[in-house]
């Protein structure tokens, strides 16, 4: 212990430096104006006579970069098929990719040095970096996409959710349960939920649902580092729950689903977007997942026939045929999918600009992506989901990345649940 | 009553994974009095070794590769990196470590990629019942093997001219090197140990009830850091006590959290070890069992 004192306060200092990071201050409508107008068509940051550049602020060496390359992979070859069909507005799409590493502060700078060069953002991938770049973004006026699906991000204007939010999904999580999986009125639904944006979100939904239903909610509150739920699943199975709602990660629905099954507790788990991952099926719960688990996402799973879902799904396979399959692989093409549309709207009112993106955007009342997303998405009622409707799925370990499409499925507490409301 | 044993037993068999880990924490900064940020990586790095080799050669061997490998990769940290800083300092060292924890973690999360990679163990996803009471094997197996391996420790520490080295060199460097204990030699034991402690509890911390290898658990084995803090920064039957206190605490109030959440809230299982922690040092600033600072006047 002798030196102890003096370690604290450098090791403390040395954190404190760690976690400054510079901020540029550069305004991003202050320069990089395009090559000015062409015809009819206006053009802003971003645009030259041949090129549109959209940026994508990643994480390539952060905690999700293995799924994060996916998606750069598949975003690039969705641009390239744009371009060769003749891309958007008589121009080429270039995507200009940016590594933040899960780093709010490096995700604020390295937005303020890409802004005045891009015409929009088709991702801001991560919760806490994307909650710090969006009001910048809504300030300069800045499309937004694909940042999640949390209702914090609801509120910025700019901000295009792909998909129905967590709270919509959690809400029809539990209308599932009591409607399909035979939770009774007055029975009890678990909710094992990450602390933040995510699991916030997801329990309100839950809430809701629950209040509509006539059942009760029995939360548990974890972190990303809590990777044994022993102490979670006896408290879930004391208090008697007849289903689980989880808003976690991979990890999390497999501690989950083997330790219920080892107390003998035979209940349908569903879980939110991201708790699914094929590789669970070589654990040795894959029993127990394959028995109860249920993943209920934004996004149609890799294993849907829909027509948009198969074209991402070739598109993958043509440039990455070794590459890890996953919902990530639908979820890039239908990004750059929405982008490509709002960028067309913006393109037709003749005002190819980060400020006529947004404006196509916040237009679109009936957004249909060939069965990727919900159809009639609708982007035109600010603070509010865009859809409904979710997709439930079956971990099976037949279906392709190991979720069996079972339906498209809006229930009454999703129907009735408002930002606000 | 079954429930409140279901709980305790649960608490018990995870704060021994925890002790493991904080021991670690201990014995890197009783032999080389270095903050051992990196730790968590080393824990990792451990675990992965076991997921990536074990379909080829087996669980066992593996589980031997990867001891050696998590210690060699201490030992190597200590002798290429913290032995030659330029100012060799404790915070110097904590900077450093920081460092490599996060060259570390960046590669094995490139490596283990978008995948949970299981670790092979043999006894899978079994359970012992003990009454009305289901504990999963690999916890009753990693409770053994925590046994044994702070026997082993007490028999080196005490029993051992090694051991008597490492105290001598941690109690008074320059003065235990007059006497003729080389200082390389018991840092390199130190690191040594910790690596294969680190991979231990990464083997027990990745098998069930988790269901693999994935980065996070880099970020699981900070959650034996309040452990380590509690029991005393230098002391080795301060980690396991640390590790049991922190493993019992939050079980029990995760597992009461329903009769707790009027007045502490929800999700107060998180928090509740960062609270004991605090609480003891308040009570007792080195620790439960750690060294007292001398201060001469």
């Amino acid at each position: 212990m002798k030196h102890l004192p003096r370690t604290c306060a450098l090791t403390a200092a040395a954190v404190t430096m760690l976690s400054l990071a510079a901020c540029s201050t550069t305004d991003p409508n202050a320069s990089g104006e395009g090559g000015g107008g062409e015809g009819d068509v206006t053009t802003g940051s971003g645009v030259t006579d041949s090129e549109i550049t959209v940026g994508m602020l990643t994480d390539l060496s952060g905690p999700f970069a293995a799924g994060a390359a996916v998606q750069v992979t598949q975003t690039n070859a969705y641009w390239d098929q744009v371009n060769a069909d003749g891309g958007v507005c008589d121009r080429d799409v270039v995507v200009d990719v940016q590594d933040h590493g899960y780093d709010p502060q490096r995700a604020v700078t390295l937005y303020r040095s890409m802004a005045p060069d891009v015409i929009a953002l088709q991702q801001v991938l991560g919760g806490p970096t994307s909650a710090a770049v969006l009001p910048l973004a809504e300030q300069d006026d800045v499309y937004v996409g694909g940042v999640g699906w949390t209702g914090s991000a609801l509120q910025y204007e700019n901000n295009q959710l792909p998909g129905a939010s967590y709270a919509v999904e959690a809400a029809n999580a539990v209308d599932y349960l009591v409607d399909e999986l035979g939770v009774p009125e007055g029975g009890r639904i678990g909710v094992v939920y990450f602390a933040g944006d995510y699991g916030g979100d997801a329990l309100a939904g839950a809430e809701h649902a629950a209040e509509e239903r006539g059942v009760e909610i029995v939360a548990q509150e974890i972190t990303s580092q809590t990777t044994d739920l022993s102490a979670q699943a006896s408290a879930l199975v004391q208090a008697d729950v007849a289903g689980v709602v989880l808003a976690a990660a991979p990890t999390q629905l497999a501690s989950l689903a083997g330790v219920l099954a080892t107390q003998g507790a035979d209940i349908p788990i569903v879980g939110m977007n991201p708790t699914f991952n094929p590789s669970l099926l070589g654990s040795p719960v894959a029993d127990a997942l394959l028995a109860n688990a249920y993943s209920i996402t934004s996004v149609a799973p890799y294993a849907s026939d829909a027509p948009g879902v198969q074209a991402a799904n070739e598109l993958y396979a043509s440039v990455a045929p070794d590459g890890d399959v996953g919902w990530e692989v639908p979820l890039a093409y239908v990004q750059g999918e929405l982008l490509r549309q709002a960028l067309e709207g913006a393109c037709e009112s003749g005002e190819l600009t980060p400020e006529g993106v947004v404006a196509a955007l916040q237009e679109s009342s009936s957004v249909d992506t060939d069965g990727l997303l919900p159809d009639g998405l609708d982007y035109s009622q600010p603070g509010q989901s865009p859809t409904t409707t979710v997709y439930v799925s079956k971990v099976d370990a037949d279906a392709e990345a190991g979720l069996a499409l079972l339906e498209e499925f809006s229930g009454p507490s999703a129907e009735s649940f408002s930002y606000g409301g | 009553m079954s429930y409140f044993l279901t709980q305790v037993l649960n608490g018990l068999s995870y704060g021994l994974v925890l002790s493991l880990i904080a021991a670690g924490f201990a014995i890197v900064f009783t032999s080389t009095g270095v903050l051992n940020f990196a730790h968590g990586s080393i824990v990792l790095l451990g675990a992965y070794l076991v997921a990536v080799l074990h379909p080829t050669i087996g669980f066992w061997p593996a589980m031997l590769v990867a001891l050696f490998g998590a210690a060699l990769v201490g030992v190597l940290i200590n002798a290429l990196l913290v032995r030659n800083l330029a100012d060799p300092t404790p915070g110097a060292a904590a900077i450093l470590m920081l460092g490599v924890d996060i060259v570390l973690l960046t590669e094995l999360t490139r490596r283990i990629g978008n995948q949970v990679l299981p670790v092979g163990a043999p006894w899978g996803a079994s359970v012992v019942r003990f009454g009305e009471i289901a504990l999963p094997t690999g916890r009753v197996v990693a409770a053994g093997v925590t046994v044994v391996a702070f026997a082993a420790l007490w028999y080196l520490f005490s029993r051992t001219d090694l051991g008597v080295g490492m105290r001598a060199a941690a109690a008074d460097g320059p003065t235990a090197s007059l006497m003729g204990i080389r200082l390389s030699r018991t840092a390199a034991t130190g690191w040594a140990l910790a690596g294969v402690l680190a991979a231990v509890a990464g083997v027990f911390l990745t098998s069930f009830p988790s269901p693999g290898v994935a980065p996070t658990v880099a970020l699981s084995a900070f959650a034996a850091i309040p452990a380590w803090v509690l029991g005393g920064f230098d002391s080795v039957p301060g980690a396991v006590v640390g590790g049991l206190l922190i493993g019992l605490t939050s079980a029990l109030v995760t597992g009461y959290e329903g009769d707790l959440e009027h007045f502490l809230g929800t999700g107060f299982g998180e928090v509740a070890p960062y609270v004991v922690m605090i609480v003891v040092l308040l009570v007792r600033p080195s620790g439960l069992l750690g060294s007292k600072e001398a201060v001469r006047v």
